[in-house]
């Protein structure tokens, strides 16, 4: 409609800045849903990571190597062709365990299928016998680079050169051979070969194998592995993640909806005088609600497809893991779709919050004048009245007083009445004042915290970003904590140091022990241990001794002391249904072992599901066991790596020795996403706080007159506005810590009973660190409020005037 | 036999209106009947805090009565929603307030245009409207300005022009010079008498015996009830010749 | 009248007719048609007063009319009248005077009294708007009389009002 429309382009022109807000709002969220939803693909499925990074291969065939593979590069919908590579199957072993490994020949960095280093370099002639091992399958090992593997039943030794991540289905003990690339040369005896196809289109790997059966024949083939395969192996990992990420993420979500429809119902609320000509010059309310709905949903498309438009062109231009993440999130198959949709379900969300506000526009009534205050039922008093009564034959009437002093004011300016107010200013407020403090305060906390709903609504939403961040922050200190504590979430010691069969007990102690950084070396052993009707196997472990224990980190319970006595992790209590002070019952070997539990120590390895004793306990029943491990507790402020050295060096080879891996480890893309998620969240945050600002603001332009005329100067009106903003700014901070805190407590408790590491690894953020972010929120609140106070305390009455809603 | 008189412009029946405030709730209009016919210019006079304005909103459509019914050229209007009302203020009914006539973002072109458009004429009719009725009023070059430029008594005379855009049959005032000084109170007077002459129809609430003696027709308010429904016409003979002994030169 | 005539000879002298002119001119229509008659009266009583003094001036085909001037008397009481201020105009007493007895007699109603008595004033002052329209812009004596005029007259229904709503009350 032309009217419509007319009003549209008007408004626009006159209130160019607060339409600029509201687009940049609008992008600045659609912007971070973006980013974060890269991010989080990227943290929490690394599989995709690595297959984008190592331009990995959809189908991996195995065949003999009779197999002729050279049609295969025509096919249709193969895109490019790795190998074919020469394989042998055998077995390798480190430091006493074995894994069944396929020996791949490849040449130099293939194209396809480059696999991602992750430590050392990749083969190269100068050793030729060097090799490259698989992530996982050195993990399993205990091999780094550096280490040397042996070939069980031959003399052959190879050299570890570097590990690399591969995109391939994993290692699996006893079921899937781990991968460990050589040069073609040490591949001597290749028992068959694999080639690798990079397809066009990465759904029609059905169709694509099919025909490569065909050409090469059934028979030839031996295996075939698709990415299908290796993704659905590799996603049950990083749950945790992924569930704390999109709980953050719905938080948010739901903030910036609160943000952006606090916005436009702040707008809306400066606009209800308009909005009453409109109605009264003949706009339905359908029709005022239809205008502001398309305008607003206007602003929240621009700023949509700005925000997508940018994320897509200087995405992956973003300095660090950011940038990373989204070019990773470019080449990936959902891209597109999460393109579109996150930006048009942002929209309708806004649109949806746009249109409760706009629906209550439409109930503006249509009388631009506030309903006058009726008459008072008494007159006014004074003689005349009295007089004039009796003359007229009445009764005189004694005066009443109608109206609040405010009113009355402002009926002596001449202004039209103000809408009724609640609120009267409490004692305290009144013997503030009389003690002379500064009335701009008391009248600016009386200001933030009379209208009740209406500022309960404003507290309540900017704490709410506000409560998000501390949880944020609690998690960011919790992972920190794994790095720089670590024997306070499980990990008492830092180096485990394996033995050969050159050294005896007490030579192997006695040379630890001789290292001036080790604080204590515990001996100790590792077995499986299955518990009866369980399928599954727990870790047994004996660790210290009865003279010197190991030092656990107990959560709850006791240190074992006695005989028989031991603690559990979480995820034992959890898989076996007990608790602490039960006796469980468990075979080893063949030997049956019970044990009271007696604590729950935080166990980070092997999901929680690990019962630790001491090494005198497991020895009563079975006298002739001798430590395996010797787990090193360092000085504080020594530094693993040199230690290691050393004692690899003093032990001439017979000790091998590893960092015990931190499982923080593999949560460190999360803290760059918490930095990510706290920036957001400050983001939506700010636009609260802005929105509640010019709300405040647009409130005391009516009052500006009423203030003057008691005596107030424009500073001192102003420092009301700021008084307010600062006040309530100070409450959500209160609100947020107090909710926060325990909040965030719970959550990582939960998220650690779940993963069975155990509940106590929470930890909040530190005093100081809170004080900073209360402080300068407030501060933020303060200096933000002050430029439009300001310019608002001094406008010209006349201008007021017309500001009077 | 049928009524050879022309079917009133407005008809009111016992009307009722009760505000309920913070105190105790206040009765604006008690069972309050009008008629006003094509042609005529009434006035409304009394206190304030009567109940005159609450009168006019009803009659406006702005508010909603409690009981009672009016007709708008014999169309009872009982069964109209807002939405409805809307529509019919844009086509038959001009409304001209006391303060804040004019939306704030929209020049004083748009504004005036604005309920033309909204009635369904085309912009350029539209711009021909605007164009003579600002020129009758005397404003003419303050096309482009923004209602916060002008005057008070620019202000009111936009707000005239936009309540005649359309030429609805009724023009409703709520104290259109309430917050002028007399020199504007003059100018209303003149321009209201002008379009009356024409034939418009106004109903006029005031508190200024200026502005109401250029009524047709004075109708008294008095604490939501009409006390007196007087028509002037120029009264009795002046019982002194000539004038009616404005000044008196005694001996 | 006698005043202002006084006024008027201040300027110069200058006789009856001339006078009546000069009135008409000056008042306009918020002054009624001036009496020759009664003008020529007072002339004659600020003569015997001392306050003016007149000349015969012989005419050749008219009757001989009298011209007059001020006296040094007539100047100082004129001074005297500019210096002290005027009593303010008093209320309505006969209107009052109904309402208040009203009530008494019995055979009227306070109410329509006032309802009436607002009539007249409306009336009255719709004459005195068309009085204005009629007016000559540039008589801005005239334009000033008649809007205190008007404005006493608001002021009158003002009164009114209160008066109603006094009554109002006691109901």
């Amino acid at each position: 409609m032309r009217a419509t429309l007319r009003w549209a382009h008007s408004d626009l022109r006159t209130h160019r800045g607060e339409a600029l807000f509201l687009v940049l709002a609008t992008a600045g969220i659609v912007a971070s849903l973006l980013l974060a939803t890269a991010l989080f693909g990227y943290a929490t499925n690394p599989w995709q990571r690595v297959f984008t990074q190592s331009h990995g291969a959809h189908v991996w065939l195995h065949t003999d190597t009779a197999a002729d593979t050279g049609e295969l590069a025509g096919l249709d919908g193969v895109d490019s062709v790795a190998g074919p590579y020469p394989t042998a199957a055998t077995t390798v072993a480190s430091r006493g365990s074995r894994a069944a490994v396929e020996l791949r020949g490849t040449p130099e960095r293939p194209s396809v299928d480059r696999p991602p280093i992750v430590s050392g370099h990749w083969l190269d002639r100068a050793t030729p016998n060097g090799v490259v091992l698989e992530s996982r399958l050195a993990r399993a090992l205990l091999a780094e680079p550096g280490d040397t593997l042996t070939v069980p039943g031959t003399a052959r030794r190879l050299t570890v050169v570097g590990l690399a991540d591969s995109a391939e289905p994993r290692y699996r003990p006893g079921e899937q051979p781990g991968l460990v690339w050589a040069l073609p040369s040490a591949v001597a005896d290749p028992g068959g070969q694999v080639i690798g196809l990079r397809l066009t289109d990465p759904g029609d790997t059905s169709y694509v194998v099919q025909r490569a059966v065909t050409v090469l024949g059934a028979g030839a083939i031996g295996e075939v592995s698709t990415w299908q395969q290796a993704r659905a192996e590799a996603q049950g990992d990083n749950r945790l993640l992924g569930q704390v990420l999109g709980l953050f993420g719905l938080g948010a979500l739901v903030a910036a909806g609160l943000a952006v429809h606090g916005a436009i119902s702040t707008r809306i609320r400066g606009h209800l005088r308009d909005l009453s000509v409109l109605k009264a010059i003949g706009f339905t309310p359908g029709q005022v609600v239809r205008v502001f709905l398309l305008q607003h949903l206007a602003y929240a498309l621009l700023g949509a497809v700005a925000a997508a438009g940018l994320a897509e062109v200087l995405g992956s231009r973003i300095p660090g893991r950011l940038g990373d993440a989204v070019g990773v999130w470019q080449g990936l198959p959902g891209h597109t779709l999460a393109l579109v949709v996150i930006p048009v379900g942002a929209v309708l969300f806004i649109g949806a919050t746009t249109g409760l506000a706009a629906w209550r526009a439409g109930r503006v009534p249509p009388v631009p004048v506030p309903v006058p205050v009726q008459r008072p039922a008494a007159p006014r008093g004074g003689r005349w009245s009295a007089a004039t009564g009796r003359m007229l034959g009445r009764r005189p009437v004694t005066a009443a007083h109608g109206g609040r002093p405010a009113s009355g004011a402002r009926r002596l300016l001449g202004l039209p009445p103000a809408a009724p107010r609640t609120g009267r200013l409490s004692g305290t407020a009144r013997r503030a004042l009389g003690a002379r403090v500064p009335p701009a305060l008391v009248l600016g906390w009386h200001k933030a915290f009379t209208r009740r709903p209406r500022s309960l609504a404003t507290v309540a939403r900017l704490t709410l970003p506000l409560l998000l961040i501390v949880v944020a922050m609690s998690a960011w200190t919790t992972i920190d904590r794994f790095h720089s504590r670590p024997e306070q979430i499980g990990l008492p010691t830092a180096l485990s140091v394996r033995a050969d069969a050159g050294l005896g007990e007490r030579q192997t102690r006695a040379l630890l022990e001789r290292d001036p950084e080790v604080a204590a070396a515990y001996p100790g052993v590792e077995t499986a241990a299955l518990v009866p009707g369980q399928t599954a196997t727990i870790a047994l472990r004996g660790l210290g001794t009865d003279q010197d224990p190991y030092p656990y980190t107990l959560a709850e319970g006791r240190p074992a002391r006695g005989a028989d006595e031991a603690v559990a992790g979480q995820g034992l209590l959890d898989l076996l249904n007990v608790r602490v002070g039960d006796w469980v019952r468990m075979t080893v070997g063949d030997q049956p072992q019970i044990l009271h539990i007696v604590g729950r120590s935080i166990e980070p390895e092997n999901a929680g599901r690990v019962i630790s004793t001491s090494l005198d306990t497991l020895r009563a029943n079975d006298p002739g066991l001798r430590p395996t491990l010797y787990e090193l507790r360092l000085d504080p402020g020594a530094e693993p790596r040199d230690v290691a050295d050393r004692l690899a060096t003093a032990g001439r080879g017979h000790l091998d020795v590893h960092t015990v891996t931190n499982p923080a480890d593999g949560l460190s893309p999360l803290r760059a996403v918490v930095a990510g998620l706290i920036a957001v969240l400050a983001l939506i945050g700010l636009i609260e706080l802005l929105t509640a600002i010019g709300g405040t603001v647009r409130e005391s332009e009516r009052d500006l007159l009423a203030l003057k005329a008691i005596g107030l100067s424009p500073r001192q009106i102003t420092a009301i506005t700021v008084t307010a903003t600062g006040c309530t700014a100070l409450a959500a901070v209160l609100a947020a810590t107090a909710l926060g805190l325990p909040l965030a407590h719970w959550l990582i408790d939960a998220q650690g009973r779940w993963s069975g590491i155990g509940a106590g690894i929470a930890q909040g953020p530190s005093a100081l660190l809170m004080l900073l972010l209360g402080a300068s929120a407030v501060l933020c609140a303060a200096a933000l409020a002050a430029v439009p106070a300001t310019r608002a305390a001094r406008r010209r009455l006349a201008d007021t005037l017309s500001a009077v809603a | 036999m049928s009524d050879d008189r022309p079917t009133p412009v407005l008809r009111a029946e016992r009307l009722v209106k009760t505000h309920h405030g913070e105190g105790a709730p206040a009765h604006a209009v008690r069972g309050v009947d009008l008629c006003v016919r094509p042609g005529e210019f009434v006035a409304i006079t009394g206190p304030s805090g009567a109940g005159k304005s609450t009168l006019l909103h009803l009659l406006g459509g702005l508010q909603r009565p409690d009981s009672g019914s009016i007709w708008l050229a014999g169309e009872c209007t009982d069964t109209y929603g807002e939405a409805r009302w809307a529509v019919e203020r844009r086509k038959r009914i001009g409304i001209v307030f006391q303060f804040f006539n004019l939306v704030s973002n929209l020049s004083v072109a748009d504004n005036v245009e604005l309920p033309a458009l909204l009635a369904g004429t085309s912009p350029k009719q539209a711009r021909a409207e605007r164009e003579q009725l600002l020129a009758e009023l005397g404003l003419t070059g303050k096309e482009r300005s923004m209602p916060g430029e002008l005057s008070g008594g620019e202000q009111q005379r936009v707000a005239l022009a936009r309540a005649l855009v359309n030429h609805p049959p009724l023009l409703l005032a709520d104290e259109p010079a309430g917050s002028l000084d007399s020199k504007g109170t003059r100018e209303v007077m003149r321009l209201l008498s002008r379009f009356h002459q024409r034939g418009q129809t106004i109903l006029l609430v005031t508190h200024d015996a200026r502005l109401a003696s250029a009524a047709d027709r004075v109708i008294s308010f008095f604490d939501g009830r009409i006390a007196d429904d007087a028509e002037l016409d120029g009264g009795t003979p002046p019982r002194r010749p000539g004038i009616s002994g404005v000044l008196e030169l005694k001996d | 009248m006698r005043l202002p005539l006084l006024a008027l000879l201040a300027r110069g002298p200058a006789h009856g007719y001339e006078l009546k002119q000069d009135l008409e001119q000056l008042l306009g229509s918020a002054y009624p048609q001036p009496n020759v008659g009664q003008i020529y009266v007072t002339l004659g009583r600020l003569e015997k007063s001392g306050l003016i003094e007149g000349e015969d001036v012989t005419q050749s085909s008219r009757p001989n009319k009298k011209v007059y001037h001020l006296t040094e008397a007539g100047r100082e009481a004129l001074r005297v009248w500019f210096e002290e201020p005027e009593d303010e105009p008093r209320v309505r007493d006969e209107f009052f005077m109904k309402l208040a007895l009203a009530p008494q007699t019995g055979l009227a109603d306070q109410i329509s009294l006032i309802n009436q008595q607002r009539r007249q004033y409306l009336n009255t002052m719709r004459q005195l708007s068309r009085l204005a329209a009629a007016e000559d812009r540039d008589n801005r004596i005239a334009h000033l009389l008649i809007e205190g005029a008007m404005l006493h007259l608001q002021a009158d229904l003002d009164w009114l009002e209160r008066c109603q709503e006094e009554l109002e009350e006691s109901e």
